[in-house]
């Protein structure tokens, strides 16, 4: 066990961590020239794309060390955005260490110094790296200075390299190995493993990546699931290289893979403990929070016999993603559908794309939003993550609104642009820490705004600069009331929006005036409105087109001109019918659209 | 004993039909001298080459449409022709001798209604018109002017050949030889204002045709204007203005409006249009025509081979047709009301059953549903579409639309 090294690597997207990760599988000869396909890490088409990791990956490497020796290193990859920092948190659980990536020209961000300190937290080693070295912009000194400032770790000595030129790899193993401390664990107790990640494959079924902890796991052997009690019987074990690779055995330290022949994913609860039917360990590891969704969407199929068709789709994507939530949902609107609970808005993002990616759905998305505490009149305490639902405003007593404590890393010369943004969106400053160039910002914020656009608008105004990291903090009273868009005197339940009353008025006419771009002049005119209850306060009006008749039509012509006509049908099929009006997709998403004051 | 294969189809999905509907002939003449950035018909620029080059160029030509009816006649055998129409490109390249020598050959293989309307599109270059007397004596009894437009400065931006005093004279030399003749014009022009657009109208009217076409000018797929809009098109709402005022003036000067680009004095509709639009029968020669043909247990749609010189070889090798298909009985109603709606009084029900062998009653959720949308009428034995179902006629077309 003293050979054993496991360790994941943190670092904001971009930072190199994929890169990294392949140039330590390259030294350690994991994968042939051949198969180093660029971020071998990074499987998922939508990974490769956006250059993010969304799941947890890993990969053993042989290192013969400068002492001789042949060390087995686990990298277990993890995720840099925000929406999954809760897989972060159980990648860090199953390592004794973690490398700290920190591009030299850039500096420390935001999610990066959050996921430090659940390191910190979980006692994992944190070893500094600074990468992007050979970078003409590369300021290693004050890099390493804002690494102690900000993270509160020794850094001045930091292996220095660039992932990119195979600067410094094997520096960084050596400090792998002298660093981190090995496994500890009881190699003859009964087994504990921690299921870290679990995903189905369509082969094998559930593949579980486990930390073995005590014991050891071979084929054959009778497991049991301490929180469920279910017992299945092992068939495969083994490491990742990234490829598979069997094993005879997964020992006590190990990160690994488990299959065996289940069908369900949730039958292999992430954070659950294996252990042997015959030989049970009394008790179980501590598991992982469960991941609580927060913010929230209605998807639609545009064609409503769709339905069922989407359910299988999202049923199937949740076998790999037991973060995706959804359940039935009707709206007058938009018909039958599903209320899907996301992690965040990158999440949701993601789902949407691959469902109509992989899937070939087509699909209308409501505008997301987060999920509100409504007291009642009589008392009750309700939770309402569609808007459309809000009770009646005489049964209300008080609504509570999310709030985030957001942590904002940002340049000094950005910090104006972004206490202001943060002021728009209701935001209450909390702390201000200057730590070298850069300005660490502690904001309480209505989740709600951030869930609408503030990510981009954080981007836009710091040209890339700010990073953000945020948790959940509480539910806070807050003067909040339906938005309503009506079409044709018709209200629009997939439409509706709870806002702050104060930019209620603003919100609703811009609303309004963004429909009337969005909505294509149909046969009659169509009146958009925004109301508050019964009060109208904006209203558009979209006005008729004049004709839309083809002007020739002659013998030569019935086939081309047919054409015409089903393309002009097949357009309009891809809009949802609301009463006559005919509203197309991106409409149902115009609030995000709509700009601030 | 063997049964046919048919016998188990069910009769519905067969089309029958009790007689087949009226026959027109459409010829044509595939070239121009220039291409206009808004056509979209099949027209070529008519090749470089000497006189007598060009000469034999027409002689072959012609021989290939006489043969090319030639080879036609077993699927029109013993019918009467209804109308012919020389349209293009421009047929009023064709020399007059030439035009009469076709004309001769078409009348010696075929049935020709003597009371039958024939008509030539011409340009209205000064060359042209100088042959109008000479083609009125070759049997030609209408004529379609393409004008477009009397506004030099439009004619420009629509790249025509002619000017607006050419386009004067054409009309005034046409009306000397020929009672009978229509007038072409395009509204919605780059740059056109609404007195512009009903002063072609007012000048059009001066010379005393008998129809009247305004077009709404149309970016079609695969012309130039597509490919590069013209600067300054009126906007949707000064168009319709346009449409409106138009409409207004051609009523005054008493003219029916009886299809959606179509006016006309009383009985005189183009007869030879009409009959596409109530469905009835086109045999189509020359480079690229349609046909549309019944018989008793089919309807078929052809086109010839498009290409000027390929369509020349493929007479020659005795295979004219590029295209050949029977229409699905899905898509017979909907090419019936394609065509029947655009008629302002809209179609007899009796009709729809003659033309595609399917009772009305095979599209009445169609018909209740357009009608709740306000777009048609339907009474005991009329189908007529509304003011807003003729404005919408896209819309209308699009109830119909199999799925």
């Amino acid at each position: 066990m003293n050979l054993i090294r496991n360790f994941s690597i943190i670092a904001h997207i971009d930072h190199g961590k994929s890169t990294l990760a392949d140039r330590f599988i390259q030294y350690c000869g994991g994968l042939s020239e051949r198969e180093m396909n660029s971020q071998v890490l990074d499987s998922m088409d939508i990974e490769k794309e956006r250059g993010i990791t969304i799941k947890a990956q890993t990969a053993a490497l042989q290192y013969r060390a400068r002492d001789g020796q042949t060390y087995a290193l686990n990298l277990i990859d993890t995720p840099g955005h925000v929406d999954f920092s809760y897989e972060v948190s159980r990648s860090l659980s199953a390592c004794e260490g973690a490398l700290l990536v920190v591009d030299a020209s850039q500096g420390v961000e935001a999610q990066t110094v959050a996921n430090c300190y659940t390191a910190i937290e979980l006692g994992v080693e944190v070893v500094p790296v600074l990468n992007k070295i050979d970078l003409p912009a590369a300021e290693p000194e004050r890099v390493s200075q804002e690494i102690e400032d900000i993270i509160g770790i020794e850094a001045t000595d930091a292996v220095r390299a660039s992932a990119k030129s195979g600067i410094g790899i094997e520096d960084i193993l050596e400090e792998i190995v002298k660093k981190i401390p090995p496994p500890q664990g009881k190699p003859d107790a009964p087994l504990k493993a921690l299921i870290i990640d679990s995903w189905f494959d369509n082969y094998v079924g559930v593949v579980m990546l486990v930390r073995v902890v005590d014991g050891s796991l071979k084929p054959k052997d009778k497991i049991k699931f301490m929180a469920t009690g279910a017992e299945h019987l092992c068939e495969q074990v083994g490491v990742f290289t990234p490829k598979s690779l069997p094993r005879p055995a997964l020992h006590a330290g190990e990160v690994g893979f488990v299959i065996a022949g289940i069908k369900e994913l949730k039958s292999a609860k992430v954070g659950d403990t294996i252990t042997l039917a015959t030989q049970p360990a009394t008790e179980a590891l501590p598991g992982f929070k469960e991941v609580q969704s927060q913010v929230f969407a209605g998807l639609y199929p545009v064609e409503s016999h769709d339905y069922e068709a989407l359910r299988d789709a999202l049923e199937k994507l949740q076998l790999n993603d037991a973060s995706l939530r959804f359940e039935p949902e009707v709206s007058q609107a938009l018909g039958f559908g599903f209320r899907c609970g996301f992690l965040g808005l990158l999440h949701l993002e993601i789902v949407q794309e691959r469902l109509e990616r992989e899937f070939d759905m087509d699909l209308i998305t409501t505008a997301p939003t987060v999920v509100y505490e409504v007291l009642l009149k009589d008392g009750e305490l309700i939770e309402v993550e569609n808007p459309s639902r809000l009770p009646d405003p005489g049964k209300i007593e008080e609504i509570r609104e999310p709030i985030i404590t957001s942590t904002i890393l940002v340049p000094q010369d950005y910090v104006g642009a972004v206490m202001t943004l943060c002021n728009q969106k209701r935001g209450v400053q909390r702390n201000m820490q200057y730590m070298g160039r850069q300005v660490m910002l502690t904001y309480d914020m209505p989740m709600n705004e951030v869930v609408m656009d503030f990510f981009d608008k954080l981007k836009s105004t710091s040209r890339g600069y700010a990073s953000l990291d945020y948790e959940f903090k509480e539910f806070q009273t807050a003067d909040l009331v339906k938005l309503d868009i009506l079409v044709n005197s018709e209200r629009v339940d997939a439409l509706s929006l709870i806002v702050h009353r104060a930019s209620s008025q603003y919100r609703g006419r811009e609303l309004a005036a963004k429909m009337r771009e969005l909505i294509p002049r149909q046969m009659f005119d169509i009146a958009v409105q925004a109301a508050i209850g019964s009060h109208i306060i904006a209203r558009e009006t979209i006005k008729a087109l004049r004709k839309n008749v083809l002007a020739k039509c002659y013998g030569g012509d019935i086939t081309r001109k047919k054409k015409l006509l089903e393309k002009q049908k097949a357009g309009k099929k891809r809009m949802k019918q609301v009463g006559n009006v005919e509203i197309p997709q991106a409409a149902f998403l115009a609030i995000l659209q709509v700009s601030d004051k | 004993m063997s049964v046919s294969p048919l016998q188990f189809q069910r009769p519905e999905h067969l089309t029958q039909l009790s007689s087949l509907p009226p026959l027109s002939l459409y010829v044509h003449i595939p070239w121009c001298l220039r291409k206009c950035p808004y056509c979209d018909f099949n027209s070529h620029v008519l090749p470089q080459g000497s006189e007598a080059e060009k000469l034999a160029l027409e002689t072959r030509y012609i021989d290939s449409l006489i043969t090319d009816v030639e080879l036609a006649l077993p699927s029109i055998w013993g019918r009467r022709i209804s109308s012919i129409f020389f349209g293009g490109g421009t047929p009023s390249l064709l020399s007059p001798a030439a035009l009469d020598r076709l004309l001769l050959a078409l009348q010696a293989r075929l049935k020709i209604n003597p009371d039958a309307e024939i008509t030539l599109e011409a340009n209205p270059g000064t060359f042209e018109a100088e042959r109008f007397r000479a083609y009125r004596a070759s049997g030609i009894n209408r004529l379609s002017i393409g004008i477009q437009s009397f506004d030099p400065e439009k004619l420009q931006r629509l790249g025509r050949v002619h000017d607006g005093e050419q386009a004067r004279r054409a009309l005034e030399i046409a009306g000397q030889h020929f009672d009978n003749f229509n007038v072409d014009l395009m509204y919605a022009l780059p740059a056109q204002t609404l007195p512009q657009a009903v002063a072609d109208i007012e000048t059009a009217l001066s010379f005393g045709p008998t129809h009247l076409s305004a077009y709404h000018l149309t970016l079609e797929p695969n012309t130039l204007f597509a490919a590069q809009p013209p600067a300054e098109l009126p906007n949707d709402e000064l168009s319709a203005d346009m449409q409106q005022a138009i409409e207004q003036r051609l009523a005054q000067a008493g003219f029916e409006h009886y299809e959606t680009s179509a006016f006309c004095l009383p009985h005189h509709p183009s007869r030879h249009n009409l009959n596409y639009w109530t469905f009835g029968d086109y045999l189509g020669i020359g480079a690229g025509a349609h046909s549309k043909l019944s018989f008793h247990d089919k309807i078929v749609r052809q086109m010839r081979v498009k290409q000027p010189q390929a369509y020349l070889e493929a007479i020659a090798a005795g295979q004219p047709l590029q295209t050949d298909h029977v229409i699905a009985a899905d898509d017979l109603a909907f090419e019936f009301m394609m065509n029947a709606l655009r008629l302002n009084h809209g179609f007899a029900k009796s009709l729809f059953h003659e033309r595609i062998g399917l009772s009305i009653s095979a599209i009445l959720y169609e018909l209740d549903a357009a009608q709740q949308r306000g777009l048609l009428t339907h009474t005991a034995q009329d189908i007529i579409p509304t003011q807003q179902g003729r404005r919408f006629l896209n819309d209308l077309l699009a109830i119909f639309l199999p799925d």
